[in-house]
């Protein structure tokens, strides 16, 4: 018998998530004697992409690599990548995209073509602490749904004293990422990036202005309690200490397993009066790296449809709370009646699928520095909670420090 | 004449220094070399395409109001954790060195805190300060009726916890050092200055301090390099360089830039300019330090 054909994967699943992804792993390699998928965990996802950087021009990178969702534009322009959509045409082979959630594969396509495949999808949602609502007086099934009365509920719950702050959120930046696409509000120009590459950014107007000084009034009334970056603030929601939480519904099976109270999940709170838009995708995909053998290029996407299996994809789903990316799946978990035994698990699917997805501000931010102007951000952030600068001042100074990221990454990849 | 003492050998000297020299060649100089070369360019992440832009990178450093101010927070955390390390780790190496019962699970107590690795430690101040589930903010939340503790939001206080940390983290380390050097410390000198009427005070500034020079100029040099280089993990775990870049440290700085947002250029500069700046400390504390150290009685 022959060698299987290996297929290195690179990934930054740690915690709870590696078990899951490993055991999705072994499914495959014991269905597929002909290849054997080596998955390697590389570090966290930046720590991954440095490897994979230092790695591919010595021709030892992956066959596979996950990478952010920030690192979307990095790795287009890279050169060092095989578009995902062009491979079942490279092995002769037809495959319709269209089975996938539309919402998810619109973030990885550049002009309507996906170049990664989804492997683990979040949305930002709310959690909150039914408990604590309703000790402060809170009807426990009236979750906040503006930022007006995330204000009110907020002072009522602090006037009650049951605890000391009420909210905090995972990701700041991308919690803001998200309260401008939710609102159908660009982020940069050209289309946040997806119509050719942003020049510069575009959010540091009224409606931004408006949501940094929501924020910073919200923080100095004690409501808002600055948790850091990540996952960092989930123990003080899981603990009870603070009544809720905006943070990846990849969260979501965590919360549930750790918290001994009713948890509640719901959209994102709007602004009220401003259009509507969608919550964006964050998250990881897989990609592959250009210049493969035929035979390693079949096991990649002979991997890549085992992924999208519905029982995989299930599977995936229900250990992490990642969303599942086929519609077959989600149709399945829907009539096994898994919505319906916990509904939080269906909050976040609802919200992706009843925004619009027919604009680039309601799609996602696509920018080649994304990374280090994400860090602008949350230092900017941090400033203006701190007192240090005014909300005003501290916005306008990541937008400029952004705006000089984006001119350089410009005058290295443009034309 | 140096041929003369490897008399018809002319290249052997050269051969015997080989291996030394491709090593340091392979492994200092050239990268050396190459990231001064790096720093005159600004590359795409992948490498792929790289434009010559002479002294831009430095030019943007030096006018970076944020490297600036990474550049102050390196040297005040460095003073903190130098000169109050230091000056604890000498306190306690001092009661450490009587002759008391027991002292020997002392000195192990105190000096464990060397063999903890930095993401432990970082792990534990961090989680002793976390703003909503920390101890320490509890109680100062209940000690004096409701102030919030918040170190990610306030800069000051994150730049002190983290000296503080890398601080403790290092006690263990000079008080070894100190301990030992203290026990050189010949004990007839100490009887002789009593006996001239001499208080344990003065006899200390005027015999031990003097006479533990050469420990002293060295843990000098050792703690400047780990306020410099290696507390990178520590900052890691706890702050990341935030609240702000409250706690951003040069060397951070340089990993963060080269690193993650995989900018070779300025990475490249940032670490050429530490390379100077360190250089020049170290020539003139290893200048004073030998002049002024006592090495022999």
């Amino acid at each position: 018998m022959a060698e299987p054909v290996n297929i290195t994967f690179w990934h930054a699943m740690s915690g709870s998530r590696l078990g899951v992804l490993e055991s999705i792993v072994d499914g495959f390699n014991e269905a597929n004697p002909d290849y054997e998928v080596v998955p390697l965990f590389t570090g966290s996802y930046a720590e991954t992409l440095t490897k994979y950087v230092a790695a591919y021009p010595t021709k030892t990178g992956p066959n596979i690599v996950q990478s952010y969702e920030v690192g979307t534009q990095t790795m287009i322009d890279s050169g060092a990548i095989t578009p995902v959509y062009e491979i079942p045409g490279m092995l002769g082979e037809t495959w319709d995209w269209a089975q996938y959630v539309i919402p998810i594969t619109n973030y990885y396509s550049v002009e309507g073509n996906l170049w990664s495949m989804p492997f683990n999808s979040s949305t930002a949602m709310l959690y909150y602490n039914k408990d604590i609502f309703e000790e402060a007086g809170l009807d426990p099934n009236k979750p906040p749904s503006t930022w007006k009365e995330m204000e009110e509920y907020g002072q009522q719950i602090l006037d009650s004293g049951v605890v000391d702050h009420v909210y905090s959120t995972g990701w700041p930046d991308w919690i803001f990422e998200q309260a401008l696409a939710i609102h159908n509000h660009l982020y940069a120009d050209n289309d946040n990036g997806r119509s050719g590459l942003a020049t510069k950014v575009v959010f540091d107007d009224d409606f931004g202005h408006m949501i940094f000084d929501t924020w910073t009034r919200l923080h100095d009334k004690g409501i808002y309690i600055f948790g850091g970056s990540e996952y960092a603030p989930n123990t003080a929601f899981n603990s009870g200490q603070i009544a809720m939480l905006i943070q990846s519904t990849s969260s979501l099976a965590g919360i549930i397993n750790s918290a001994d109270f009713r948890v509640g999940t719901s959209f994102y709170p709007r602004f009220e009066g401003y259009p509507v838009g969608n919550s964006v995708i964050g998250g990881g995909s897989l990609w592959v790296t250009k210049g493969q053998s035929e035979e390693e290029l079949r096991g990649v996407w002979e991997f890549f449809k085992y992924l999208s299996r519905e029982d995989v994809a299930i599977q995936w789903h229900k250990g992490t709370g990642y969303f599942p990316v086929s519609l077959g799946a989600l149709k399945t978990l829907l009539d096994e009646g898994w919505f319906s035994q916990d509904q939080a698990y269906l909050t976040a699917f609802l919200q992706i699928l009843s925004g619009r997805r027919d604009t680039a501000a309601a799609t996602g931010v696509r920018l080649g520095p994304f990374v280090a102007m994400r860090e602008d951000f949350v230092s900017s952030l941090e400033k203006a909670l701190a007192g240090q600068l005014s909300p005003e001042d501290a916005l306008n100074e990541a937008a400029e420090k952004m705006n000089l990221k984006l001119q350089d990454y410009l005058e290295l990849h443009g034309q | 004449m140096n041929e003369d003492k490897f008399p018809g050998h002319k290249i052997l000297p050269y051969i015997l220094i080989a291996p030394s020299l491709i090593v340091i060649f392979v492994f200092l100089i050239i990268p050396f070399a190459q990231s001064i070369r790096e720093s005159f360019y600004t590359s795409t992440a992948f490498g792929t395409h790289s434009i010559f832009v002479g002294l831009r990178n430095y030019m943007r450093l030096f006018a970076s109001q944020e490297y600036r101010s990474s550049v102050v927070t390196t040297f005040k955390f460095s003073a903190f954790v130098i000169i109050i390390g230091l000056a604890i780790s000498l306190g306690i190496a001092q009661l450490l060195n009587q002759k008391i019962k027991g002292v020997g699970f002392y000195q192990i107590a105190l000096i464990w805190t060397y063999a903890i690795s930095p993401t432990v430690a970082g792990v534990i101040w961090a989680s002793m300060f976390a703003p909503a589930t920390g101890l320490i903010p509890y109680i100062v939340s209940k000690v004096s009726g409701g102030y919030s503790l918040n170190w990610m939001t306030n800069g000051d206080l994150a730049l002190f916890i983290v000296a503080a940390a890398a601080t403790w983290k290092m006690l263990g380390y000079n008080i070894v050092f100190f301990l030992a050097g203290l026990q050189n410390v010949p004990d007839e000198f100490l009887e002789a200055a009593q006996i001239d009427g001499a208080g344990s005070w003065k006899a200390f500034w005027r015999i031990t301090f003097p006479l533990l020079s050469p420990t002293t100029s060295f843990l000098l040099f050792v703690n400047m390099l780990y306020a410099f280089f290696q507390v990178f993990g520590l900052i890691d775990i706890m702050t990341k360089g935030g609240p702000g870049n409250a706690t951003e440290l040069l060397i951070y700085k340089l990993y963060r830039d080269g690193f993650i947002h995989l900018n070779t250029g300025s990475a490249s500069a940032q670490s050429f300019i530490i390379f100077f700046v360190i250089s020049i400390v170290a020539i003139f504390q290893l200048r004073i330090a030998t002049r002024k150290s006592i090495y022999s009685r």
